[in-house]
């Protein structure tokens, strides 16, 4: 009778053991880094629109780093791109995103880079790009060094000069100008979408000429 | 005859200009919140109440500015307001306003749904809501509310209202987009705007007193002061950094700063 109850005992405890396992290593941890989370208002309005999405749990935003985390079932097998889309969408910018899966692989983004050769010229310029706040910021300096042939790209929220550099071989400024534009910001030589404009956040909406 | 007459004018000009012109409002301390980063400030017999926002907590300060303790388990909470006994708190992150008084923590019963409430102002038994994500202002009480605005950009419409205040038989909004200050009656009629020539960038938290109305413009670090015609009277911006809020408390402004962690006291001179 004693061992009985051992057994059972051992046989509960076990098979509770891995139902929490099971329980726990269902979902997949992600963690985002943000920037320009500048403005309270619209960052709340970040977690409060994740915690909306079905499957969503766990939403953290870490204010002074811009570090964003949650969780998600993994059956779903949420990608890095789809998270990228949901933060684009609530206004903000990834500069990072891991995803950290339940089996314990780790998928990482990686930034495109450009390399310079032997035949590369490298040019800077200084454009007008219309902004207004840190999340601006983000959004134009991914945006330009996501261009291919960019090298590096700083924004200036006060005077909204973008200063690049880029390889000549491989972009020019008005490449560089229209994607800045597709993401609602506009500049000197291009003017973004309205539709795409009217779908920045509040504090995004800088003054039009 | 004629200098006497002249040198009259003149002094009768300074002396009107004189009792005309506001006087200035000029910094005298500043408390330190450590890691509190306030977004919503009251206050309720000479003690400060503030709204952390970050931290998901309202932090309970005596005159002096020490804290005396910090009540969790808020989520998002924004500006708050006072009937001198409880905190009405608008909890961003669980659309509801909460009443707070002594340890107990209540739902404050509303007839419509709120989404994101970003600012509250009771006076005199009425209450106006600054509803964010509806973009539009409640204002009432108990079960008489009416409801005015909608999103967009035209005198009487919204863009993300953050913060109101009930003076006189008049709602003033902080319209936090749209980079403006609205005004109305208490039936939500559309009276006034103004802060557009300024070029706010974030109107986030607003403050009317007998003679003056004070915005917070948070992206460019000012305070901005106007008559209640809307006239520009000062702009304060020396050392500010963020700021979300601003009171008024026995002739003292309270300027409540976001990324300075900090509180700013001003007295006129």
């Amino acid at each position: 009778m004693k061992h009985l109850i051992i057994i059972i005992v051992a046989i509960f405890f076990t098979t509770a053991d891995t139902n929490q396992l099971f329980a726990q290593s269902s979902k997949d941890q992600i963690e985002v880094q943000v920037d320009g989370l500048g403005c309270p208002f619209c960052a709340y309005g970040l977690e409060k629109k994740f915690k909306e999405f079905k499957g969503i749990k766990d939403v953290e935003i870490e204010m002074e780093t811009g570090v964003f985390t949650f969780t998600y079932p993994s059956d779903k097998a949420i990608t890095i791109d789809q998270i990228e889309k949901k933060v684009d969408d609530a206004g903000y910018t990834a500069v990072t995103t891991m995803i950290e899966r339940s089996s314990g692989e780790v998928e990482k983004n990686e930034q495109q880079k450009t390399e310079v050769t032997e035949d590369s010229e490298v040019i800077e310029e200084n454009i007008f790009v219309a902004g207004n706040c840190g999340m601006c910021e983000a959004r134009i300096v991914k945006s330009a060094m996501g261009t291919e042939g960019v090298l590096s790209a700083e924004w200036d929220k006060e005077t909204q000069n973008l200063k690049i550099s880029f390889d000549s071989a491989q972009t020019d400024v008005s490449t560089i100008s229209e994607n800045i534009a597709l993401v609602g910001h506009d500049t000197q030589l291009t003017k973004s979408d309205s539709t795409v404009y009217g779908a920045l956040p509040g504090c995004c909406q800088y003054e039009r000429k | 005859m004629k200098i006497a007459t002249f040198s009259m004018v003149i002094s009768m000009s300074f002396l009107i200009g004189c009792s005309l012109s506001p006087q200035e409002w000029a910094h005298q301390r500043t408390i330190d919140l450590g890691s509190t980063t306030p977004i919503g400030l009251t206050v309720v017999d000479q003690h400060f109440w503030v709204a952390d926002g970050d931290n998901n907590q309202l932090v309970h300060l005596d005159k002096e500015g020490k804290i005396l303790f910090k009540e969790e388990g808020f989520e998002r909470p924004m500006h708050i307001t006072t009937d001198g006994k409880s905190i009405f708190i608008p909890e961003y992150g669980k659309d509801q306003v909460t009443i707070f008084q002594g340890k107990d923590k209540v739902k404050m019963l509303l007839t419509d749904s709120l989404d994101a409430p970003a600012g509250i102002h009771y006076n005199d038994g009425f209450f106006a809501i600054a509803d964010f994500y509806n973009h539009r202002i409640l204002y009432g009480k108990e079960d008489q509310w009416i409801r005015f605005g909608q999103e967009g950009k035209e005198n009487g419409e919204f863009y993300y209202p953050t913060d109101v205040h009930i003076f006189d038989n008049q709602i003033y909004v902080a319209d936090a987009y749209n980079n403006r200050i609205q005004m109305f009656d208490v039936e939500g009629n559309f009276l006034l705007t103004f802060g557009a020539e300024e070029k706010i960038k974030a109107a986030t938290g607003i403050f009317v007193s007998n003679t003056q109305v004070f915005i917070t413009d948070f992206e460019n670090n000012r305070v901005l002061i106007y008559s209640h015609e809307g006239l520009l009277e000062q702009i304060i911006d020396r050392d500010l950094n963020s700021p979300t809020d601003v009171f008024l408390h026995e002739e003292i402004l309270i300027v409540a700063n976001y990324k300075g962690k900090n509180l700013m006291f001003y007295e006129q001179e």
